[in-house]
């Protein structure tokens, strides 16, 4: 544990001495507040956060992996990751601590975007029951994106690469649930339950159901577990 | 301290090291030394944990690289060939991470950390941000890092690459200091390093070990002929002919670069300088010099290493 903390720490550490985290924080608040801003000039009569859930969490998926794209990537392409996979400390805690150190800039992002509703509450009176499942709905894709976007960091020497096959990723597991709307077929099924945006509308609508909580734990298990694997692969080439 | 059994690696088909095997004690500096490419980094890189053999055992103070790999690589440090360090850090911070990654307390890191900042002689850099350090500093903290929590095996890859004379002969003798209480391997492709700093050499070509002894007995066990130089005031082209026909003498080449010089090589185990003074002295060439020439470490390694290429 206390290793992981460490390796949590220091990407912390990296994420602001580097443009990366502001520029993410700057994105992230920019885009969310022009929709935010268009939706009430052009008409949105209720403090409902809704729609703007909807377009966090794209958002976040945007963001997700820039990320994470350096967190394992820059480590092996530097050659630092030597002197890290040299010292006492387990793949999984180099891949979980990681993961941890995007998590909590993840984390920073959603404070910041709390002005959002806090901007309602000023002028309206929005429905912070809704606010806060739609919060922890934020909080688990952030887990899950975050855990894919470890993966990906894990799979090459290059950033850009990283960042690609982390895109890629979460945009196959936004869009796979459009097959659901063509017909209904066990796949089409199957197709809607594994869809980021499916899993999501419940917590935008207020709803906290656990078994959407718990697609996205699994999504960031599976994908963590595949991260260790390709740090362990690493050492083997 | 450091056992290591018929270790081999392969990348592919490419076999960068095949069954090595030897054994360091407590307190050794043993010196890797080979040209490059002979397998030096792969070998320590396994032994550090950092990638699997594909056959063979190695340990560390009785803990298998492997199958024990943390616990092992808890007594290790290590300074890769290349000091790739967090260039955004600073020096303390580094090391207070390095510490930390080695499990040790907040007390004992801020103690350890000042140990080693003035052993490395980083006093000066401390607040520095590493990415700022000129290599032989970054190098330094790389060396930091390795001592910071004081491990019983060190595990230097070329540890003196890409520094000036000054600070190659301070790594070194920072290395020598280090002898007794901590076991060191280093690697290296420059022989007056492995002669300088350490007790024993391993010798390295082609992912096998070719010899393996203290640089001393290296030298004297290893060489072929025991060489004579021998140098007249009157010299004429039968001179190497005539030295040529005294018994036990194998060879005569002259010195480059000195016409009235010559080497002479005489077969091992005998010492031809008296014989060969009376016979200079007998024909009246006005003898100048006559001394036994010391073969080097260099000349051992290149007839080692060019003779494994003739094998192979």
């Amino acid at each position: 544990m206390r290793n992981i903390l460490a390796i949590a720490g220091r990407e912390i550490q990296t994420y602001f001495v580097s443009p990366l985290a502001y520029v993410a924080i700057f994105f992230f608040v920019f885009v969310c507040g022009f929709i935010f801003t268009l939706a009430i000039y052009t008409g949105q009569t209720e403090a409902d956060m809704a729609p703007l859930f909807h377009s966090m969490v794209f958002v976040s998926l945007m963001v997700a992996p820039v990320l994470t794209m350096g967190l394992i990537a820059q480590e092996t392409n530097s050659g630092s990751i030597e002197l890290l996979m040299t010292k006492p400390v387990r793949d999984a805690e180099v891949a979980v601590g990681k993961f941890l150190g995007a998590m909590a800039i993840y984390i920073f992002i959603l404070l910041v975007s709390l002005e959002f509703p806090i901007m309602y509450e000023v002028w309206g009176n929005p429905d912070w029951g809704m606010i806060l499942s739609g919060y922890i709905g934020l909080l688990a894709c952030g887990i899950a994106f975050m855990a894919i976007g470890t993966f990906a960091s894990a799979l090459t020497d290059n950033q850009i690469a990283a960042w690609l096959i982390g895109t890629a990723l979460l945009l196959f597991f936004w869009l796979v649930g459009w097959l659901g709307y063509s017909s209904t077929t066990w796949l089409t099924d199957v197709a809607k339950r594994l869809s980021i945006y499916e899993n999501f509308g419940d917590f935008a609508r207020g709803i906290v159901d656990g078994k959407n909580v718990l697609y996205f734990l699994s999504l960031a298990v599976v994908f963590l577990f595949m991260s260790v694997r390709a740090l362990e692969n690493r050492r083997t080439v | 301290m450091i056992r290591v059994e018929g270790l081999t690696k392969y990348y592919g088909p490419h076999r960068a090291i095949h069954d090595v095997t030897f054994q360091v004690g407590q307190g050794d500096i043993v010196g890797f030394l080979g040209p490059n490419g002979a397998g030096k980094t792969t070998m320590m890189r396994i032994l550090t944990g950092f990638m699997p053999a594909s056959a063979g055992s190695a340990s560390i103070g009785g803990y298998d690289v492997y199958t024990d790999s943390v616990e092992a690589r808890r007594h290790i440090g290590y300074v890769p060939e290349h000091p790739a360090i967090y260039p955004e850090m600073r020096v303390s911070q580094y090391l207070a991470y390095c510490g930390k990654l080695y499990g040790m307390s907040w007390p004992q890191i801020k103690d350890a950390r000042d140990r080693v900042v003035q052993t490395c002689g980083l006093e000066e850099r401390y607040q520095y941000i590493i990415g700022r350090l000129s290599l032989g500093y970054r190098q330094r903290v790389c060396l930091a890092q390795a001592l910071i929590h004081n491990p019983a095996v060190l595990i230097l890859d070329e540890p003196t690459i890409g520094l000036d004379p000054n600070q190659i002969r301070q790594v070194r003798d920072l290395i020598k200091g280090l002898a007794g209480e901590h076991t060191v391997m280093l690697s290296t492709h420059i022989l007056p390093e492995a002669q300088a700093a350490c007790e024993r050499v391993i010798i390295i070509n082609h992912g096998e070990v070719v010899a393996e002894d203290t640089p001393e007995a290296l030298t004297a066990q290893l060489r072929q002929a025991q060489t004579v130089l021998v140098k007249v005031a009157h010299a004429s082209g039968t001179v190497p002919r005539m030295l040529r026909d005294i018994p036990g003498v194998t060879a005569v080449t002259p010195v480059r670069g000195d016409d009235d010089a010559y080497y002479v090589d005489t077969e091992i185990g005998s010492d031809k300088r008296s014989e060969i003074a009376k016979f200079v002295i007998d024909h009246d060439w006005g003898l100048l010099e006559l001394r036994a020439i010391e073969m080097s470490l260099e000349d051992v390694f290149r007839q080692l290493t060019t003779e494994e290429k003739g094998v192979a």
